[in-house]
């Protein structure tokens, strides 16, 4: 019996979105637009925590010494940057391997060097760590006590931009976590006021409705199931969206270093499905709210 | 099973259209209500069934007092009641099956139970052979005979009727009141309300009779042919002179 009269409600919520199409387009599109948007941020910051993870795994803190140091100052500067028991690995770098290295990376430039007499580049140590330990204030003591020392150059702490990665992230999360809010209380309030408007065009049925004896639950249901619907077609709209947007995207940021990071990965199964069932959600809670303290008929 | 104690009703702003009214109705009984237009007869039968609530007085339909049943359960007090209501309130986007069987649809029933039972309502109507029109393609008549059949779905213990023949031509009026009768004649009490004296002086029985909201008679009338006015008066040999039910 229930899902006879579930039937009923689907059944009419359908025949009211095919009468009232071109309000109903405007609800569903509205909810589309929170979702896409809210869902766009959500692809920028799955992708960038992607790699800020990745990265995060091969951070390294990267020693500069002075010229020709290597080989006097080097090894009790190497003595000194192996001794945490946080430190996984110390690999020397000589000047010549640190030139060749940037010759690969940046074949372009190659030339630069061509006549110079001593190496452009200094030596260094890289120190990798197990980033599950490394942190706290003797960390920054080591840091410091290795920045002071006359042998080095400069520290490079990877963990320095991953930070700030971190914070970029959490700002775009936070962003779009507040513009998604703001846009899906719009498209809330869009769906409340058509789903009204709609009550109201069957304002006279509805009065015959209730005469004859049907409950409340049984005139409001297909209203509930509209605005489920309408929501739920909103986040079909977004995600498709967002994939048309990510496979339109994709090949042609997979050239550049920024479009790899941003648009590297579409979004996971579970969050594209948090997305529909959050724009259904917000569809009931719409029709819900637009009907709260209507008398209908 | 109808039972009215003192019974006023008040619209904002004053209007009284009810004041001080008693009746009892018994199981089984129909009954007349008679009055001129604006006499309250619509007010009170809304207060049967609970459209609006009285001011002052009690209402009780099979014990029930109607007044104090909670909003939640007044669509129960209204499956019990047919109303036929006078301006017919179909539903113009639905067919004269669906419209029929729209409680039945409300109580769950499975889609070929409904569709039979809506059919066979219709064809006790003369309907079921328009049970695929929507209103708007029928007549007055026939719209009225869709009300109708929609009051008499559920088996309805009472049915009442708010000026049943007031859109009706004198033939179909009287094919109208002969299906009330009828009804009635299986046990279902009907209360028919009408300013149309004619039909009343010529079929007979219970009548109630409002005037400016009072009930001023409550009186058992004889039919008698000769009485009804002209427009009625070519269709009185319609066998509804002679209900079998508890009429009288």
């Amino acid at each position: 019996m229930l899902v006879r009269i579930f039937g009923y409600f689907v059944s009419e919520a359908a025949v009211s979105l095919r009468r009232s199409w071109k309000v109903s387009l405007v609800a569903i599109v509205t909810i589309a637009m929170s979702l896409f948007i809210g869902g766009t941020f959500l692809l920028l910051t799955a992708n960038l925590s992607r790699v800020v993870e990745e990265w995060r795994d091969e951070a390294r803190i990267v020693i500069y010494l002075t010229a020709d140091d290597l080989a006097t100052e080097g090894s009790r500067v190497l003595e000194q940057a192996s001794e945490p028991f946080w430190v996984t690995a110390v690999k020397e770098v000589s000047a010549a391997e640190a030139r060749s290295r940037f010759e690969n990376m940046f074949p372009s430039v190659r030339e630069l060097f061509k006549d110079w007499e001593e190496e452009p580049l200094p030596p260094s140590l890289e120190v990798t760590f197990d980033p599950e330990v490394v942190g706290g204030e003797r960390v920054d003591e080591w840091l410091a006590s290795l920045r002071s020392d006359p042998a080095v150059v400069m520290v490079d702490d990877d963990r320095d931009w991953l930070r700030q990665l971190e914070a970029l992230i959490a700002i775009l999360t936070g962003l779009g976590a507040v513009v998604g809010v703001v846009l899906l209380t719009a498209a809330v309030f869009t769906i409340a006021s058509v789903i009204r408007l709609t009550a109201y065009l069957y304002r006279d049925e509805i009065e015959v409705m209730r005469l004859v004896g049907a409950t409340e639950l049984f005139i409001r249901g297909p209203f509930y199931v509209e605005g489920f619907i309408q929501g739920l077609l909103g986040g079909l709209l977004a995600v498709g969206g967002l994939y048309t947007g990510y496979l339109i995207l994709n090949p042609r940021a997979s050239t550049t270093f920024l479009g790899n990071v941003v648009v590297d990965r579409f979004l996971a199964p579970e969050v594209l499905l948090s997305l529909l069932l959050l724009g259904s959600l917000a569809g009931l809670f719409g029709a819900v709210l637009s009907l709260r303290r209507e008398k209908l008929g | 099973m109808i039972r009215f104690l003192n019974v006023g009703k008040s619209f904002p702003g004053g209007r009284s259209a009810l004041k001080d009214v008693s009746f009892n109705l018994e199981r089984g009984e129909f009954a007349f209500l008679s009055g001129a237009s604006g006499a309250g007869k619509t007010t009170l039968l809304k207060l049967i069934y609970r459209e609006i609530e009285p001011s002052s007085g009690q209402i009780l339909v099979n014990g029930r007092n109607v007044a104090s049943i909670p909003s939640a359960k007044v669509p129960f007090l209204r499956r019990s009641i047919g109303v036929v209501f006078q301006d017919f309130r179909l539903i113009p986007r639905k067919t004269v099956l669906e419209n029929v069987s729209y409680l039945p649809r409300i109580l769950g029933m499975r889609q070929q139970e409904r569709k039979r039972l809506a059919y066979n309502t219709l064809r006790r109507v003369g309907l079921a052979h328009r049970m695929s029109a929507f209103p708007a393609e029928l007549s007055g008549g026939e719209q009225q005979r869709v009300t109708i059949a929609r009051a008499l779905i559920n088996r309805p213990e009472i049915l009442i009727a708010d000026e049943p023949t007031g859109n009706l031509d004198p033939e179909l009026s009287w094919e109208t009141l002969r299906l009330f009768l009828e009804i009635n004649s299986k046990g279902t009490t009907v209360l028919l309300a009408t300013h149309e004296h004619g039909y009343v002086r010529a079929l007979g029985g219970r009548t109630l009779v409002l005037d400016r909201g009072r009930l001023v008679k409550d009186e058992y009338l004889e039919g008698h042919v000769g009485d009804i006015d002209s427009d009625s008066a070519e269709d009185v040999e319609d066998p509804a002179r002679q209900p079998t039910g508890r009429m009288a």
